[in-house]
């Protein structure tokens, strides 16, 4: 990645930007708004070519744009946030209610027919976790439609990354979703880094490659034991919180925080690891991956497991594609893409990834995915300690007066990409796609036809962030 | 199958951290402490330059530093402007107590602490361990959070810490509940569903706010989605600090909330 971002060369027109997305090897990425300098509204398009070239384009807009919905579903949200966000008249959008504030009326689909009943759940939920709203029609156990209703935990923080000092920003980019706070802070520095044409020294890429991949192996530890939890195998859920509270109780040891909160930063990273520490991490790290590895072979080869997971929660290629899916979720559902793999950044420049996929899209498919990578990390974080480049951990960072820069992660739960305008030393506007507000509505797809009671497995089996989603 | 487990199970043994070592412990919470014999006007100024959310500030010209708790996000500035003044702290005994006790001061031409006036517990914490022999359910609301404060509060049940052993429950239902724990900022979505919430939690009740932006906001206050912190929303008894606050310094507010220490 890191290509040059296309000053729009090709596309002088939101229809030319439509005719481009009709191609099957185009992917949309993100649709957002931004005030250029002079304060004239500008809609950007990011798009992916291939599967290995990110194109952005930028273009004024002044009036009414034809909306992107029609050729890609993927885009319904985003033209929904831009026309609440930026006022901006999308033609031909089948759904244009507020997305972001809830002040208004919002009207559910009405799914009508005999005995169909509304089952609502959320904001507040029965367990430990974040709020949001569904509403589904049933008939009996039977879901017939879901709908979500989400954005309780929308907190304006693109708005506050506007006028943050360019440095002290990665604490908000953290705070998006605050279980991939590091994946967060590494795209926002990345994509400073990016606009300032500033190279990380290769000891901070490599720390950074640790971070990352640790902070996948948490959170698919966690998921496979949410998912055990779900379905009420107690031991295994109490195994993962265990492997995943060893791994926390490492990184407090190496790096002082549990979370790897406060570690990136534009330039690099804060703090260096010791030759033996970097081999006492190393070795938690494949312990706990041998253990979680037994552990999943036992979970996989239980039948009443199986009986569960399987042919549950169906998400398919064909929506999979349509709805822009990204992450594990992604290629459980037969789409071969992973940021890591197809646009290298940072230390992944030098490695070879191989991407475990699936084709069933059940909830076994996204389980199996986060089982395989795990193990992928786990070598990755090895490999990366063992070899740890010599030299310094950041470069200072002299922030341009003016500039525009963008990066893509793959975050635990998939792309994740910051585009920051910089502006007099501060940010002028950062926008966030996150891969949660990308998969939330693909969830209501994999629901039709599976009963109520499979809903919090299947919701888990994508483990999509609100947070992340709300920003 | 179900031979593996057990066999499992007997073989790795227990990891349960004792209680007495949980209580007031803060490890990997990045939370500053300060040696106030070492403390001077040049570094109190120039740690309250760097304190990006004013959690660091200067009271009574100049003479007085104050670092509420409650704001601070761990982002670790102050440990590098104030090296070996401020270090990471390893306990944090500020938790799970009323607002004001959130916030230290030191003299800075003495060099020493200025202890705040004890201030009384929450009175309905005694209620709740008398009525119920300190048993104690749980209903957590994330108000708005960056779900990072849930991660923590989801691992107090993992087997380091079982929170189970104190009696204490998190429950489905506010209406099963003696206590909320509830993190922020709370946004303005969120507000009314927590109103309801508290006002479905049958009292005596307790409500503790939880982690920087439950407390006072933290990095998001004033922003325009934001309600503001809980206790812009609903009567709030006792704070628990951090971003996120770590599964100690959780175990710690909720006792020290009840007032039920081991």
């Amino acid at each position: 990645m890191m290509t040059a971002i296309a000053a729009g060369a090709r596309f002088t027109s939101v229809r030319d930007v439509l005719a481009f997305l009709r191609h099957d090897n185009v992917r949309l990425v993100s649709i957002f708004g931004s005030h250029d300098e002079a304060g004239a509204l500008r809609v950007h398009y990011m798009l992916e070519l291939d599967g290995r070239e990110y194109r952005m384009v930028g273009l004024p807009v002044d009036g009414p744009i034809p909306s992107a919905t029609p050729v890609t579903p993927a885009a319904a949200w985003y033209e929904r946030e831009l026309y609440e966000t930026y006022g901006v008249e999308i033609d031909g959008h089948p759904n244009l209610q507020p997305l972001l504030s809830h002040a208004g009326e919002y009207h559910f689909l009405q799914v009508e027919g005999n005995g169909v009943c509304e089952v609502p759940v959320g904001p507040v939920h029965a367990g430990i976790i974040e709020p949001g709203h569904f509403r589904f029609s049933v008939v009996g156990d039977t879901v017939l439609n879901l709908e979500l209703r989400h954005f309780y935990t929308h907190k304006g923080t693109e708005k506050l990354f506007e006028g943050a000092p360019v440095m002290s920003a990665p604490m908000l980019a953290e705070s998006v979703s605050g279980d991939n706070c590091f994946a967060h802070a590494v795209a926002y520095c990345q994509a400073v880094e990016n606009a300032g044409g500033v190279s990380v020294p290769p000891r901070g890429r490599a720390l950074r490659l640790v971070g990352l991949e640790l902070e996948r192996m948490l959170a698919h530890v966690a998921d496979l034991g949410a998912l055990c939890g779900d379905v009420a195998f107690a031991v295994p859920a109490a195994y993962t919180a265990r492997i995943k509270e060893l791994l926390l109780q490492a990184s407090t040891r190496y790096f002082g925080t549990r979370c790897w909160r406060g570690l990136a930063v534009p330039g690099g990273m804060k703090r260096d690891l010791g030759a033996e520490q970097a081999r006492e991490l190393s070795h938690v790290v494949s312990d706990a991956a041998r253990d979680f590895a037994q552990l999943a072979r036992l979970v996989l080869d239980t039948p009443s497991m199986q009986n569960r997971f399987e042919s549950t929660g169906i998400l398919s290629r064909d929506h999979a594609r349509a709805l822009g899916v990204v992450g594990p979720a992604a290629r459980a559902s037969g789409l071969k893409m992973d940021v890591r793999h197809d646009h290298p950044y940072g230390a992944y420049r030098k490695l070879t990834l191989e991407l475990p996929h699936y084709h069933q899209g059940d909830v076994m498919a996204r389980a199996r995915i986060r089982i395989d990578e795990t193990a992928i990390s786990a070598r990755l974080i090895g490999e990366t300690l063992s070899a740890l480049p010599a030299g310094a951990i950041s470069t200072p960072v002299t922030c341009p007066a003016a500039a525009e820069g963008f990066s893509a992660v793959e975050s635990p739960r998939g792309e994740l990409l910051y585009w920051v305008r910089i502006q007099d030393g501060g940010i002028r506007r950062c926008h966030i796609k996150s891969p949660s507000f990308q998969n939330w509505p693909a969830l209501p797809l994999a629901m039709p036809g599976n009963i109520i009671a499979d809903f919090p497995v299947i919701n888990k089996s994508f483990n999509l962030s609100y947070s992340g989603c709300d920003r | 199958m179900i031979f593996d487990i057990a066999a499992r199970s007997l073989a790795s043994g227990s990891v349960l951290i004792p209680g007495e070592q949980l209580i007031g412990a803060c490890a990997g919470s990045r939370m500053p402490a300060v040696d106030p014999k070492l403390l001077t006007a040049a570094i109190a100024q120039r740690v309250v330059e760097a304190c990006p959310t004013s959690a660091l500030q200067l009271e009574q010209s100049g003479e007085r530093l104050t670092l509420n708790y409650g704001e601070c996000i761990g982002c670790g500035r102050c440990l590098e402007t104030g090296a070996g003044v401020f270090f990471a702290a390893e306990k944090l005994m500020c938790c799970g107590v009323p607002k004001p006790a959130l916030i230290r001061r030191w003299d800075i031409e003495t060099r020493t602490e200025l202890v705040a006036e004890q201030t009384a517990m929450a009175a309905n914490g005694e209620e709740i361990a008398k009525l119920l022999g300190r048993a104690l359910n749980i209903r957590q609301v994330d108000a708005g959070s960056c779900n990072g404060c849930e991660a923590e509060i989801v691992a107090l049940n993992n087997p380091y810490y079982d929170l189970e052993r104190f009696n204490i429950h998190f429950v489905a239902s506010p209406k099963h509940a003696d206590m909320l724990l509830v993190t922020g900022p709370v946004t303005r979505n969120l507000a009314e569903a927590l109103r309801h919430t508290y006002e479905a939690t049958p009292s005596p009740k307790l409500v503790v706010a939880v982690g920087a932006c439950g407390c006072t906001g933290g990095i998001f206050a004033g922003g325009n989605a934001v309600a503001g912190a809980v206790d812009a929303i609903i009567p709030v008894d006792a704070y628990i600090p951090g971003c996120p606050p770590t599964p100690a310094m959780l175990l710690t507010g909720i006792l020290q909330a009840l007032r039920c220490r081991r």
